[in-house]
């Protein structure tokens, strides 16, 4: 078994001016980031404007015409995807199957980095795959059929599958999709409650005010970089999201969250 | 499921496997227009191979050894093979449709296989095999193409219509190639092969065959996590640490490769790559540590069974195996449908 990646310094996932284009159109460019060990990144933006596309890029699904990804300090063409996936973990926005394998096989899959053709599985895979389910509490479905489940509680066992690689940087793609408010607020704390550095798309603007930075996409580019409450201003959600957006204060704990409107064409324009 | 099974465990499973498989070539040795005893053909084989010195019956001794446990062998290689195949191309290409006869690679083989056997291409430097193995890829080729460049639709049904586009190519390239240049006689003993036929099949295509297989088991079970991890896709797949493109290739040639060689031998046979694999799945689940073993045991028992019946279903007569395994085939895996959907 080969150790697993590591650095000293705190910086565990970095890019710098990535870009990925489809013939002469570009999805994303000029992107540079820098993501602290332990770090909560939320990456915000309208449909289209291209998290998904940085997601995969950071995560070395997707090649990038333009610049490079570091991950603990190595650039990731340099590593192969075995030890990529010993160290970061990628949900994404959507993945289904026709096969009919049980929760447990799914989640057994996230063992796969960690096995070789002629390494056996072993009890500590068995215990890791155990800790996953119970984080997710699914450990109750362990032998439900996949087709069976809710999208909740799908996407739910694909964390739980990415939980099972151990990684040290987990990659969300919109993990709250589909799910009821409850359980939205449920996924959110188990995923801020776990001990990775952890980089998700989200769409629920209150929602991404849970995490430390949010990275703010618009066509491609990133265009704000903080925290939540510096970045997501009124002209920022304007200009981005094109809604009008206040902060309240809430009266009982002090708490700020955002209050957001809808915005017709012709106030986006008299209020540029 | 992917409790690792007991060292005794796995080889009660190998011995029973060994064992159901001798029957079933047994089976096919003693089973024909001939009927041979059970005991004769033990005592041939043992004539052969520990020079046991029975006394018997030359032309029974002929019939055993020369023709029918060749036949034999070939055929449970062949349905090993193309059961792998399936197993393959439907885990890559998450289709359930996928296999080699689907996406064009039987045709593409058949054609390269004409083009050596009829048109003399290579003026004998080029075996049959070598043909239609580049037919094989060949035509994989061009459906990968096809299906990539070709935008629309989701990519896993595009893979299946870009097959069907490739099968109708290469076999209407070669009916083209047999009308123009084949005589009459030799016209009618192609179709008649390449509807699949086991008739001509001596010791040399064993020693094709078998290897073939083997090698391609070794591979696939090689790669048994690899498979298992495309089971969300392909991105799935790179994030779970597969190298993607590598695996993809290795496999989708090998099973190239066995197609070809079982197509040079038998002609192209339907329908075993595509339910085989299925009907494997309701039995043992998905996991491919279970899938490529059964799939191959299963797929050859089949393809025995298949080659026994082509031989006494009609008196006098040999049908094409392709004609028995679709005609057992399709009403098996409506069965084995309707029950796993209700067991599910
Ligand atoms: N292969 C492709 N060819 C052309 N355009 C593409 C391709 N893939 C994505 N795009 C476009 O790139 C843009 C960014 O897509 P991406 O999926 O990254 O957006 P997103 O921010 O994740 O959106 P959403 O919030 O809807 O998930 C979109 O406009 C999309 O249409
Ligand atoms: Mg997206």
């Amino acid at each position: 078994m080969s150790d697993p990646l590591t650095t000293n310094s705190e910086i565990v996932l970095e890019c710098q001016a990535l870009g990925y284009a489809v013939r002469e159109t570009w999805l994303v460019r000029d992107i540079s980031l820098s993501i602290a060990r332990g770090e909560r990144i939320g990456i915000v933006g309208p449909n289209g404007s291209g998290k998904s596309t940085l997601l995969k890029l950071l995560a070395g699904i997707m090649k990038p015409r333009e610049g490079q990804v570091q991950l603990m300090g190595r650039a990731l063409q340099g590593l192969n995807r075995r030890e990529i996936a010993q160290t970061l973990a990628f949900v994404e926005q959507q993945a289904d199957t026709l096969d009919a394998i049980s929760v447990q096989d799914a989640v057994e899959l996230g063992r796969t980095p960690w096995l070789s053709p002629v390494q056996p599985w072993s009890e500590r895979d068995d215990e890791v795959v155990r800790h996953a389910l119970q984080d997710v509490a699914l450990a109750h479905l362990s032998t439900r059929a996949w087709k069976t489940l809710s999208g909740g509680e799908r996407q739910r066992v694909h964390i739980a599958r990415a939980l099972a690689q151990t990684p040290q940087v987990l990659l969300l793609d919109e993990p709250t999709n589909h799910l009821d408010i409850r359980q939205q607020l449920a996924l959110l704390k188990l995923v801020h409650g776990l001990p990775v550095t952890t980089v998700m798309a989200l769409h629920d603007l209150n929602q991404a005010l849970t995490c430390d930075r949010l990275a703010v996409m618009s066509s491609g580019r990133l265009v704000a970089l903080g925290p939540p409450h510096d970045v997501l201003t009124p002209q920022q959600l304007q200009n981005t999201f094109g809604v009008a957006g206040r902060w309240l204060i809430d009266p009982v704990d002090g708490a700020r969250m955002l209050r957001l409107e809808h915005l017709s064409e012709q106030e986006r324009e008299t209020h540029d | 499921m992917s409790r690792p099974i007991s060292r005794l465990g796995l080889l009660a499973r190998l011995i029973g496997s060994v064992t159901i498989l001798a029957i079933a070539v047994l089976a096919g040795i003693a089973i024909g227009e001939t009927a041979i005893e059970p005991s004769i053909v033990l005592q041939t084989l043992a004539n052969k191979l520990w020079t046991a010195g029975y006394g018997l019956d030359p032309i029974d001794e002929g019939i055993v050894w020369s023709y029918r446990l060749p036949r034999t062998l070939v055929a449970g290689a062949c349905g090993a093979g193309l059961a792998i195949c399936g197993l393959i191309l439907q885990a890559l290409l998450r289709n359930p449709l996928a296999e080699p006869y689907l996406l064009g690679i039987s045709a593409g083989a058949s054609t390269g296989a004409v083009l050596i056997a009829v048109i003399g291409v290579g003026g004998g430097l080029i075996s049959l095999p070598v043909g239609a193995f580049a037919g094989a890829v060949v035509a994989f080729g061009l459906v990968a193409i096809l299906a990539r460049t070709s935008r629309g639709a989701s990519a896993s049904s595009q893979i299946i219509l870009a097959g069907i586009a490739g099968s109708q190519l290469f076999n209407a390239l070669t009916a083209y190639l047999i009308t123009k240049s084949a005589s009459a006689e030799q016209a009618r003993g192609i179709m008649f092969w390449l509807l699949g036929n086991l008739s001509g099949v001596r010791w040399s295509s064993v020693w094709m065959a078998i290897p073939a297989v083997a090698i391609a088991l070794l591979v696939c079970f090689w790669y048994r996590r690899a498979l298992d991890a495309f089971t969300f896709g392909s991105d799935s797949a790179a994030s779970l640490g597969i190298p993607v493109r590598q695996t993809r290739t290795v496999l989708i040639a090998c099973a190239a490769f066995v197609t070809a060689i079982m197509v040079s031998i038998v002609g192209s046979i339907g329908f075993v790559g595509l339910v085989i694999p299925h009907a494997v799945r309701l039995l043992v689940g998905s996991r491919h540590t279970r899938l490529v073993p059964t799939s191959a045991l299963v797929g050859a028992l089949f393809l025995i069974s298949a080659d026994i019946l082509s031989r006494i279903l009609i008196k006098g007569q040999v049908l094409p195996i392709g004609v028995i395994t679709a005609l057992i085939g399709a009403p098996v895996f409506a069965l084995l449908l309707i029950r796993g959907a209700r067991v599910r």
